[in-house]
This record gives structure tokens, sequence and C-alpha cells, in this order.
């Protein structure tokens, strides 16, 4: 039974992306006992899955060694993986949260040597490359992995393969009886970064996500731009596995659509931006991208990468809400249908049916966890985000659990709720002297 | 400290090191020539039984230090956790034995590599100490200073004192509320999104009052601000020209923007009365009243009234701002449904490019704004002249594709935020050498006053970023600036609406009140969170050349009366940089030093030169190049049996004796891996990269005197993401010395 | 109210004029210029303005064009533009609203087929309650003339024939054909209708 300290001056933060991380370092740095928890085997959420973040360009990794060496270097945080949250009693100051951990069927002896991956022949579909290739059944989810334990697949469990891994290993980490644990864990204040996830793209049926082979999602491209992801950094077509060179960008997937999600996501347009400049940087003169565009929200300094991408001859910009995407059987091409707002006009007709290589679409953002559903006393809007609201107690949001954020302001919006939960405790320890 | 080291050695067997290496010979390494004693091997060092065991000698042996020969220092953390003692790791797994392959002729050569990183590692155990943070009991100040009054500030103390922690507000105006206490209603965040909330200044204002924990300086400017996290002293000076001196833990800097001017926007006819910016509608709204708006020429009441967006932004053009300030779209929006809401056969347009409101509450304003009946316009406003009856606007419509000319009764334009931060202290520095003078009345030319008047050796303000503002560089570390202990938010850090800027005051008052404590405990702060080492400075040999003063990215080092560099070590982020600076070597940390790296590259074993054998020192930046090796290792990537690889905190802390030191031992060929440079720089000590690029590039003489090829050494920025193309670069080194031969300098 | 008394009523507000007048017009302000209505729309390459662009032509208070283009008599309802639309804008509703709004105030373009037979279908159906198809066929055969509808009868003879040995059309319809039981009242019912919603118009 897995043991677990804690008080009602100990602050749980729910969620190990980089807001969770960041909420649970700076309430940590400041002396604060924390537990932060995740559902995935490792800590780094999305950002884990990006290749670079805009408007800098840099590796998200990066960040996240940083985040990893902090964590390792602060006794106050305890790294629970494989956890989630389903429930939570009590009040501000005094919450027990019921936490259910699913079996890792791999302790601690674990020296992350490979050798049960080596060992196991069944693979299953990649989550962390959102299905684009297979992995082993013994895994490490990536190279960042942090905890840096392997993970063995629960549906290996029962089969040979599994015994498999189980002989390979020396350090006797295997522990294939490893079972589900219910524990309740008490809290002053929980902080919730439960993050996001993309909007499911097939269900913007005109777009043929699930029809057409060469329309692909942007988180998807991301995983294609990791020199380590399936693809080994190239943007392959999976239609025909040949590199695409003409893109087309469709903004607001999903996003700004009372079909869809009714909240404009904020970052996929400079998500886009940021995209366009990876064709430069594959095929210099010869890469070719199209943003099909309502509105640019390149806010704030945003704008000067907005501007520097416009600034590329190769990289162009259509005023309009992509009405359908068809497939041109012949090449595989998927041909975008719309009319052009701003080169039409006055009768002008400006209709257009373009062939592009690949459609990325620009998929919107909404919170991993339905917090009607999970029913805690929380405040939520109609989009779904956490809302500030007193009532939600000593319980805050922080990142993209409260608004569709990008990295740099989510961050910033943990560092705030990380205040707001050291202000919970702090008034418990002071009422107990 | 303690004045006996003993070094105990732990040889790890598992993952495969005992099949690949022979570890009995590195024992014999360690205590023959690491003098390690004890010295033991384990079959599966990381396990309970290898750590107990661990444990049990630092216990029973009193050891100080404890070498881990076994997998990468970034590995298995959690067991090779003793608080007690300096640890130095040598990198058998990702270093050497997963780097290399499993080949009988590769044994020989693999198995150098793996005694030389015991040999490295006990050198470098040998001259390291396990700093004692802060002994002193001194206690660190917890009263925060806000610099600001306005709506970032106010929540900064409020939230600050909810934590426990006191705060003094100094505000130079005569009232609290800054920007938005001139603002009749704000943007609404939550629904119903047709409600447009107060400006809630009046009650922030009242719970300062109430606040027992918040002190409130009106009228007042800070004059002077000295010390370091934990301990500034700040001149609290009024109008009237008293002072009060006051001590404070850390700093929030929230002093807002002021209001693009206007008056520069000529073709948009500024000096008509009828055309104002968005703060002078707030103006005659509030002088409404409640009642009908009426326009400034003739007090007749507005009918028609046009935004015009991005006036002044988004633009290229000569003294326009390029960025965008992110608030002014909602505003206008919020704006033309003040008129809407008083009748809604008021006619309002908005003229915008990129209508921009994101978020999930964003979207919903711009649809409460459409519901108001507030029309929106795709089009460009190009000039604005007098008309017959108001303002004539003169605008390209971009989706019906025609010039149009219409006249308004009131004209607004959406102009962009300011930041209002201060001296450009990297601009001073870069002219004339008249504005290094301290005293501020030599420097009347420059025409901006400071906002906090540090008395930092490198400049009176926090370092900007870019347009003024004092943003961090950093995506995943928005408040990790220059100045350690002082932090902005609000619209001086990024252009922001007020609900942004509240959070973002609560997250600067975190960090805030993280630099008190830190500096109470004499931790560093980000990056190296939770280091207890500072700068040891060896006073006697200091020259006074001031490199350390002049190169340390964080405004650490000031100097003291007598020109000698003074530390003020809760300022330190503990990069090193003035380490690498000093051309003496009078400066080093416990835990790193001139020593500790320097004696570990000597300790290599250097072959020969008729061996064939030659030797590559690579120094790795520990955020991104280090890493990258490590999951180089993780993919199998090969490279050279003849590198020797040393993790270093910075490539600013590389002090060029090092070099010196490798090329006079024999090495073949150096390599420094440093994060990226520049503009868009990535090196988490901001310029330490930068710093020692430049450095480099001076070593050409040293290898020249010494009659060494120039091809010796390279400096590369290297991402940690570079998981193939760091080992290719040490690949293509061995090569280079292939071509060029081995160094003559073997003894 | 006549066109020249809106004009005055609502001067230059065309899109106010819109929103009070036209059915489901109110939904025209929340139109965000996406584009995708006329994108999706199957006649789209039909059309003078497509919806998005009468919509931006209303806030522009182009009346004139707007009232009297072709552009929303040429809507099939098939509903593509509701179905896409991200701001929920009953599109269709507003297309057949405008039209019908063009044609009271007397704007609506005369030549435009739809209008046309719009015009012969209502007074077909008016005459006796039913709709005769046999007579409304031949007014549309003839609607350009006698020459052009004898070549169209022509042209559709084996359709003609076909429906005549199924049953489908009755010959003695040219005669009169049936009617509603009580045609007075009919007509009674079809004039308080126009009472009321002319009531309705000029409030």
């Amino acid at each position: 039974m897995t043991e677990v300290v804690a008080t009602n001056q100990t602050i749980v933060v729910v969620g190990g992306g980089i807001s969770g991380m960041t909420a649970a370092l700076e309430a940590a740095e400041c002396g604060k006992q924390v537990i932060l928890l995740e559902k995935n085997p490792a800590l780094g959420g999305r950002v884990s899955q990006m290749y670079k973040y805009f408007p800098k360009m840099c590796h998200p990794t990066c960040g996240m060694e940083i985040n990893l060496r902090r964590i390792k270097a602060n006794s106050n945080i305890r790294v629970m993986t494989m956890a989630e949250v389903t429930n939570v009693s009590g009040d501000t100051g005094d919450y027990t949260l019921n936490v259910t951990v699913q079996p890792r069927y791999v302790n601690e002896n674990c020296t992350a040597c490979g050798a049960c991956r080596d060992a196991v022949e069944t693979e299953f579909d990649n989550e962390f490359n959102y299905g684009l290739n297979k992995r082993k059944g013994a895994y490490l989810t990536s190279n960042m992995a942090y905890p840096q334990r392997y993970v063995i697949d629960p549906r290996m469990i029962g089969t040979a393969d599994a015994d498999k891994a189980k002989a390979a290993c020396k350090y006797d980490a295997v522990d294939l009886d490893m079972q589900a644990e219910d524990l309740e864990i008490k809290a002053g204040s929980i902080v919730w970064a439960t993050g996001w996830r993309p909007f499911d793209a097939a269900k913007i049926q005109p777009y043929g996500y699930d029809r057409i082979a060469n329309v692909i999602t942007s988180v998807e491209l991301e995983r294609m731009m990791d020199p380590m992801g399936p693809t080994g950094g190239k943007i392959l077509r999976p239609s025909d596995g040949k590199e695409a060179k003409d893109i087309a960008f469709i903004q607001c997937a999903g996003s700004r659509d009372r079909n869809y999600l009714k909240h404009c996501s904020r970052i996929c347009c400079m998500a886009s931006l940021k995209q366009t400049t990876y064709l430069r940087e594959k095929y210099g003169d010869d890469g070719k991208a199209t943003v099909y565009y309502i509105d640019i929200r390149a806010i704030d300094r945003f704008e000067d990468f907005y501007q520097k991408v416009q600034a590329d001859d190769n990289v162009s910009f259509i005023k309009s809400k992509v009405a359908s995407v068809t497939e041109d059987k012949a090449t595989g091409n998927p041909v975008l249908n719309g009319n052009n707002l701003e080169q039409s006009g006055m009768g002008k007709d400006m209709r257009y049916a373009n062939p592009h290589e690949l459609v990325v679409l620009a998929v919107g953002m909404e919170p991993s966890v339905d917090f009607n559903a999970l029913n805690v006393g929380l405040s939520v809007n109609e989009e779904g985000f956490i809302e500030r609201d007193p009532g939600n107690g000593g319980m805050f949001a922080a990142g993209c659990a409260a608004d569709a954020l990008d990295v740099n302001r989510a961050v910033q919006s943990a560092t705030a709720s990380s205040l707001r939960a050291i202000q919970v405790v702090n008034q418990v320890a002071g009422a107990e002297g | 400290m303690a004045a006996v080291k003993k070094i105990g050695a732990y040889i790890c067997k598992g993952c495969g090191l005992d099949d690949r290496l022979d570890c009995g010979q590195l024992e014999t390494v360690a205590t023959r020539e690491g003098k390690a004693s004890p010295c033991k091997s384990h079959d599966f060092l990381c396990s309970q039984a290898g750590v107990d065991m661990i444990a049990e000698d630092i216990k029973s042996e009193e050891l100080t230090h404890v070498v881990i020969a076994a997998c990468s220092r970034r590995a298995k953390t959690e067991a090779f956790n003793f608080e007690t003692v300096a640890i130095s790791r040598a990198n058998l797994r990702e270093g050497v034995i997963w780097v290399r392959p499993d080949t009988d002729e590769a044994r020989e050569t693999t198995q150098e590599m793996a005694d030389d990183y015991v040999r490295m590692a006990c050198a470098e155990a040998k001259f390291t100490t396990q700093p004692p943070g802060n002994t002193e009991d001194k206690t660190a100040c917890r009263h925060l200073l806000v610099v600001g009054g306005g709506i970032t500030g106010m929540t900064a103390a409020l939230e600050a004192a909810k934590a426990g922690y006191a705060a003094t507000i100094v505000e130079k105006s005569a009232q609290l509320g800054g920007v938005v206490g001139q603002l009749s209603k704000r943007i609404a965040t939550t629904a119903p999104f047709t409600e447009l909330p107060d400006n809630g200044v009046a009650a922030m204002a009242a719970e300062i009052a109430a606040n027992d924990k918040i002190t409130v300086h009106l009228n007042s400017t800070v004059t002077r601000t000295s010390g370091a996290p934990g301990r500034f002293a700040a001149d609290i000076s009024t109008e009237s020209g008293s002072t009060v001196t006051e001590n404070f833990g850390a700093i929030v800097q929230a002093s807002g923007f002021k209001p693009y001017d206007m008056g520069q926007l000529s073709e948009f006819n500024p000096d008509n009365a009828d055309v104002v910016d968005q703060m002078g509608l707030e103006a005659l709204v509030k002088e409404a009243n409640g009642g009908a708006i009426k326009r400034p020429s003739d007090g007749k009441e507005i009918r028609s009234v046009a935004f015009i967006q991005c006036a002044g932004q988004r633009s290229q053009k000569e003294g326009h701002l390029s960025y965008c300030s992110g608030h002014c779209c909602q505003t206008s929006i919020k704006q033309a449904m003040y008129f809407k809401q008083l009748d809604s056969d008021i006619d309002a347009v908005v003229m915008f490019t990129d209508l921009r409101t994101p978020g999930a509450g964003g979207e919903n304003f711009y649809r409460a704004g459409q519901d108001s009946g507030v029309t929106f316009t795709k089009s460009v406003a190009s000039e604005i002249s007098a008309g017959d009856s108001g303002p004539k606007v003169k605008f390209d419509d971009l989706l019906l594709n025609e010039n149009v000319e219409q006249e308004f009764d009131l004209v607004v334009l959406a102009t962009g935020m300011v930041p209002n931060s201060g001296v450009d202290i990297e601009a001073e520095a870069a002219a004339p050498a008249e504005g290094e003078a301290a005293d501020s009345d030599v420097v009347a030319s420059v025409p901006v006053e400071s906002i906090l008047n540090l008395d930092y050796r490198q400049g009176a303000d926090v370092p900007q970023l870019v347009h003024g503002f004092t943003d961090s560089h950093f995506i995943c570390f928005p408040y990790e600036t220059r100045r350690t202990g002082i932090y902005t938010a609000g619209p001086v850090r990024r252009p922001m609406d007020a609900v942004q800027a509240m959070d973002d005051a609560a997250g600067a008052a975190m960090k805030a009140i993280q630099a008190i404590e830190n500096a109470n405990l004499g931790r560093a702060a980000h990056p190296r969170s939770g280091d207890l080492s500072y700068p040891l400075f060896r006073k006697e040999g200091c020259t006074q050349c001031k490199r350390c003063t002049v190169e340390c990215p964080f405004g650490a080092i000031n100097e003291d009366e007598d020109r000698y560099p003074e530390f003020n070590e809760e300022r330190c982020r503990r990069c090193g940089t003035c380490m690498g600076a000093c051309p003496v070597r009078v400066i080093s940390f416990d835990n790193y030093s001139i020593d500790t790296v320097g004696q570990a590259l000597k300790a290599v074993d250097i072959p020969d030169e008729f061996d064939e054998k030659p030797r590559t020192l690579v120094l790795a930046c520990e955020n991104d190049a280090y890493p990258a090796l490590d999951m180089a290792a993780m993919n199998r990537v090969e490279y050279s049996a003849f590198t020797r690889i040393i993790p270093v905190r910075c490539l600013g802390s590389v002090n060029t004796i090092w070099l010196t030191d490798a090329l006079n031992s024999g090495y073949d060929g150096i390599i420094l891996m440093g994060c990226k440079k520049g503009e868009e720089y990535q090196c988490h000590f901001v310029k330490g990269s930068e710093i020692a690029h430049i450095r480099m590039s001076k070593i050409d003489d040293t290898l020249q005197q010494l009659n060494l090829e120039t091809e010796r050494v390279e400096v590369y920025e290297i991402a940690i993401t570079d998981v193939e193309r760091a080992p290719k670069l040490i690949n293509d080194m061995a090569e280079t010395i292939e071509k060029i031969g081995m160094s003559p300098f073997k003894f | 109210m006549s066109n020249t008394a809106m004009v005055e009523k609502y001067r230059s507000n065309f899109l106010k004029e819109v929103a009070e007048n036209v059915e489901e017009g109110e939904w025209v302000r929340m139109c965000m210029q996406c584009g995708v209505c006329s994108g999706s729309c199957p006649m789209g390459p039909h059309w003078e303005h497509p919806p998005q662009e009468l919509f931006m032509m209303i806030r522009a208070n182009k009346r004139e064009e707007v009232l009297s283009s072709s552009s929303m008599w040429m809507c099939t309802s098939c509903y593509n533009c509701i179905a896409r639309c991200p701001r929920e804008l009953p599109i269709t509703h507003i297309m057949h609203g405008l039209a019908h709004y063009a044609k009271r105030l007397g704007l609506a373009p005369k030549e435009n087929p739809t209008n046309k037979f719009s015009q012969r279908f209502w007074d077909n159906l008016t005459k006796t309650g039913r709709v005769n198809e046999l007579k409304l066929g031949l007014s549309l055969y003839f609607m350009n003339g006698f020459v052009e509808g004898i070549k169209t009868a022509l042209k559709m003879k084996d359709v003609g024939m076909g429906m005549l040995k199924t049953g489908r059309m009755n010959p003695l319809e040219i005669l009169g054909g049936h009617g509603v039981k009580d045609k007075s009242g009919f007509q009674a019912m079809l004039k308080k209708a126009q009472e009321l919603e002319a009531a309705r118009v000029d409030k």
C-alpha cells in the first residue's frame, strides 16, 4: 500500500503538465508541502509533445529539463503518477481527495535499462505520438519521462509477453500482480491544473479528418517535427509517406463555432504561424504555406512574430473559413473549398477549390476534465473552464483548466494559483498556531 | 567546514556495466588514484540495499564525499540523495556503455573511458565542499515593496497580505487606482457579458485601507533602492521632498503604462476636438455621468461614433508601435456598448483588421457587442479630416472592397500601451561614457525618470526585453527576469488587460514571497533552485579588472568604495559567469570551482602521442547539451571513445584557464557546448553563452602561441533536442584530429 | 408602409430596418464574416452577393443594392449555410425574409425567374384555393413569350404525356379545375391575413 503523508497544510496539485509542475514547484520552493498528481505515467503533459514554442521557436524539453531538475532537487514535492482524483470532500483548509492509482506493473527498482522493452514483442498505438506510430507493450513514454521508469501496458497482463518482460528484468522491478489502489489524501488547498485536450477533429465532418488521409491535426504535425518522433522529424503525408511541401492550415478547426467549441482557443493562430516556419526550416524556399483564417489573433508582441511570417513570400493568408475539404483521388491531395472574402466583395466571386499536399487543422483546446461530471463543487463556465469564484473555496484553477491559454500565460496563471493555495494553507497554519 | 575530507566511492555493476566493463579495475582506479576509501561495488547500487550500504558507510566511516560511478547524474536522483555529503557522479551508463558498441575491439577504449570518468569524479570530489547555506541566523525581511498603486500594484499588495506578508505601496499620484480608476466600466469577463462591471477600484482601495498589513505612500516615488532579496532598502520620497528609508524583502514593480501619444498620428487629425483616444472617451463618459455622452467640440449629443482599431499600432511606420496592445479590441467593444446601452439607435462602428478577443470570455464579449448592435467593419482607416457635421473618416472596406468616406460625431482612436519601465539601462550602457556617472544630475540628458533608482552597478532599473517591456524572455518562466527579488507585473511587463494584470500581480507576488524565503535560507532562485553555494571571493588576488561586475547577467556584483567587487549573494543565481570571467581566478563556489573542473580534466589519463588515442574534452552546459547527450545515449547513438565530457553550469562559467590547462595537458581537441545566444537567446543565464562565445573568440591567440591549430577548439550552440547533432559534432572533432594529427603537448 | 416611408423612418440605419422588418433579420448583426455560408452554398457561383456579403452590405447601408439584388432569390433552401454557420444565423430564413421584404416594398427584380414564378404560383393559388397545376405549368411555359412557350412545351411533351397516362395531370383542369368548397370564405381569410400583416408591418 502506497503511503502518503499529507495534512491540511498540504497543497495538492492535480495535473503534472507545465501548469501543474509550475504550481507545485513555486509552492514547494516557498517551503510548502506539495503532492503532485498526474494521470499519465510521466510528467510533462501536452507541452512535452510539442516540437517548438512560439514565438521564440525554442524547445519545450529545455524548460522541462529545468523543471524536472527543480522537482528532483526539492524534497517538499511528492510526485504520484498514474493517479486520478475521483472525488473531493471537505472544505477550504480541510479537504479529502479520493485518488485512484493505476498499476504501472513496474516498481521503484526500475533502472530504465530497457531490458523489458527489448524482451516484449506486442505493440500498441503510441498515444504520446497521437497514434502516428506504435510502441512496445513495455515502454517509457519518452526520453524525458519522469519518473524515469518503465510501464507495462495493462493490456499485456496475463499474456506470455508480460512474463517475458518480467523474466528480462534483473532487478525484480516488473510486478505483474500490482493492483489499482484507492487512496485518501488530505489537503488544505487544491490546485486544478488538469489542462486541455485537442478538440476531436473527426467531429468537424466537412473537413474530412476521418476520411481523407492527408488531413492531419496541428498536434500531430508537432509530433512529426520531433526528431525523436514517429517520422524522425519529417513532415510525411500519411497517404503515401512523401514529404509534404505545400501545406494548408485551417484555422478555427472547432473553435469559435457553436457547432463545436464556442470559444476562441487563443493559441491556434500562433501555433499555425509557428508551423509555417517549420516549412522554411525543412525546405527553405521550396516550402509553401497557406493559412485560411477568420481573424489572426496574434496579440501583444506575438504580433512581431506575425509580421515576420507575413513578410515571408512563401506564406500566404486567405481570409476565409474553409467550407469543406474534398480529396483529389488521383494525387491524394486534399482540396479546400470556400470563398476568399478579401479578394471578393461587391459581386466579384472569389470562390476557390485549392489543392494542397497536406492540410493541417488548427484544432481548438477544450478542458481535459469535465468538471461538471466530476462534481466537486467547482464553478464552471459554459465553455467548461473553471471560473474564478469565491464559492470554489480553497480550490483554484491553473493554466488551461482556467481558460484557453498559451504556455507563457498558463505558467503565469499557475504561479498565481500557487500563491492562492499558499494563502489557504498559511491561514490554516496561522489558525493552528 | 569539516577539515577532514573523506571520500567513499561506489561502483554500480548493474544495467550491463559489469558485462561491459571491468568493475574491479574501476575499483582499483578509485582507490589508488582517486584515494577513495572505502570503495565498493554493488550489483544494483540504486536498490534499497545499495543505497543502505552507502548510507551506512556515510555514518560509520564519517564520509564527507561520495563518488557514485553508475548512471547519469540526471538519473536515479531519488535513490542517490544523501543530504549530508557532497556527491559527484561518474556517468558510466549514459556516458560510456550506451554510446559505445559492444564489440571486442571497442572494449579497451570503452574501459579507458570509464576509468577516466571515475578519476574525474574522484578529482571533483577532492576539490568540492558541501555548501553550508545560510548558517548565520539572519532573518529576511518579510515585507514587500510594491511600486505603483494601480490595479496591478493594489492586487499584488492584497494577495501578499492574504498570504501573511506585509506590503507597502508607493504611488506617484495622489490616489490609488491608476488607469483602471479612470475607467467608467470594465470589460465583462463572465456571463452575462452585456453587463459591464464597475472598475472596482473603490472597493479595493477600501480593502487596502482596512488591511493593517498594507501601508500606502501617495504622491511618492522610490528615489533609491539598494541591497538584495531579503534586505532591500528603499528611499521613499514625497513630492515635498521628505524621504523615509524602509527595509523590504522583495519588490514588485507595477509601474503600468501610459497611452501612446495620439498627437503623433497626424493623419488622424489629432487636433480635432472630436477625435479622442480610448482614455479620452472614458473621460467623456464619466463627465456624462449616466446621461447622454456629448462631444467635446460643441457639446452635441453623440449619435454616431467610430472606433479605429490599431491606431498607431501593429505598424512598422516610424514612431508607431509595432506590437499589438491586446486589450484594445475588447476595450472598443466595451466603449461602443456604452453608447448602445444608452440608446440602441446610436451608430457605433468598430473598424478593425483582425478582431482580437481571444480565450473563452473574449469571444463571448465579442458576441455581446454584436448583440448590442455594435457594427464591425473589417477596414483600414487612412485619414480623418474635418467634415461638415463632424470628423470625416476615410477608410477602405476590406470586405466590400471599396473606399468610403463617412462622417461621425466622434471618432475614438484605439492607441496602444507604452510601458513605464524607467531607464533603458542597456541603451544607457551603450551610450557615451558619461552615462555611467552614478549621479543622476549629470545624466540630465536622459529624459526618462527611473522607477526604482537601483544603486546596482549595472543600472538604475530592471533590464527591458523588447519595446520597453520588462518581460522575461523565457516562455516557461515568465517571471525569470534578470534582477533576483524584483518582479515586474502588469502592462509594464507585457501589454495586457486589467484581468490579466491582476492575475499577473498574484504571480509576481508569489515570486517575491519566494525570493524572501530563498534569501532566508541562502538558497538560489531558478534555474539552480535550492543551490546553497554562492561565490567565494579571494580579495587579496583581485586586480580590480571589473570583468565580473560587468559581466554578471543578474547585476549581483556591485563595487565597494575601494573598487573591489562586492558580491550580493542573495541576488546571485549561481551561474558562475563571474568565475569564468576572472583572469586571476579568485572567484569560486564551494561545489563548483576552477579546481573542481580543472582537476577533473587534468585527472584524465592522456596516452602517449604514439598511442593513436587522442583525447577530446567536452564542456557541456548542464541545462541543454548534457541532457541532449544523455538522450542520445538512450537512443544508443554512438560517439568517439576518446571523448571526456564535463558538465558545466553555463558556458559563461568556463574560465579560459581550463582550456589552457587542457591544451597543456595534451588534449587534442576541445568542444564547448552551450545554449543559443543572441537575440533569441536560450541561455538560462541570459548572457552566459554569449559571453563565452566572445571569450572564446580570443582563444585563437592562445592556440597560436602554443603553435596549435585553431580547429582544435570549437564552440557550438546546442539545443536539448540536438540528440543526433551533438554526438555528430563530437565525431567531427575526432575526424579533425585524425586529419591534423595529435597534439604535441603530451608528456 | 411604402418604400419611401421606410427610407424616411430608418434613414441611414438599414441594419435596424432589416432587424425590425425582415424575418430573422435581427440575426444579421451577429455575423462575424467568416464566409463559410458562401463557401458551402451549392448555388454559390450563381449569386451576385453571397449571404455574408449581403450582411456586410446591410451594415454598410447599401439598401438599394441589397433589396434590388437577385441574390437572395437564388436560395434553394438546402440549409447547408444554417448547418455550417458558426454563429447560428438562420441564413436560409434571412434570405427568404429579405426576398419577401424586397417584394413587399416593390423593389424585387421584376425579371428574376424565382420572383416571377412565385408571383404566378400565388396568383394561381389564390384564385380557387387550390393550385391548378396545368395552368401554372402553362403560364410558366409562356412566361417569356409565345414562341418560347411553344418550344418549351414541345421539349417537355414526353414528360407531359407520361404524366397524363399515369393520371398525374388532368387535362380538364384547363377549364377551371377544382377549388376549395367555400371560395369566398377563403378569399376573406386571405384578405384578413393581409390586413393583419399590413397592420403589423406598419406598426
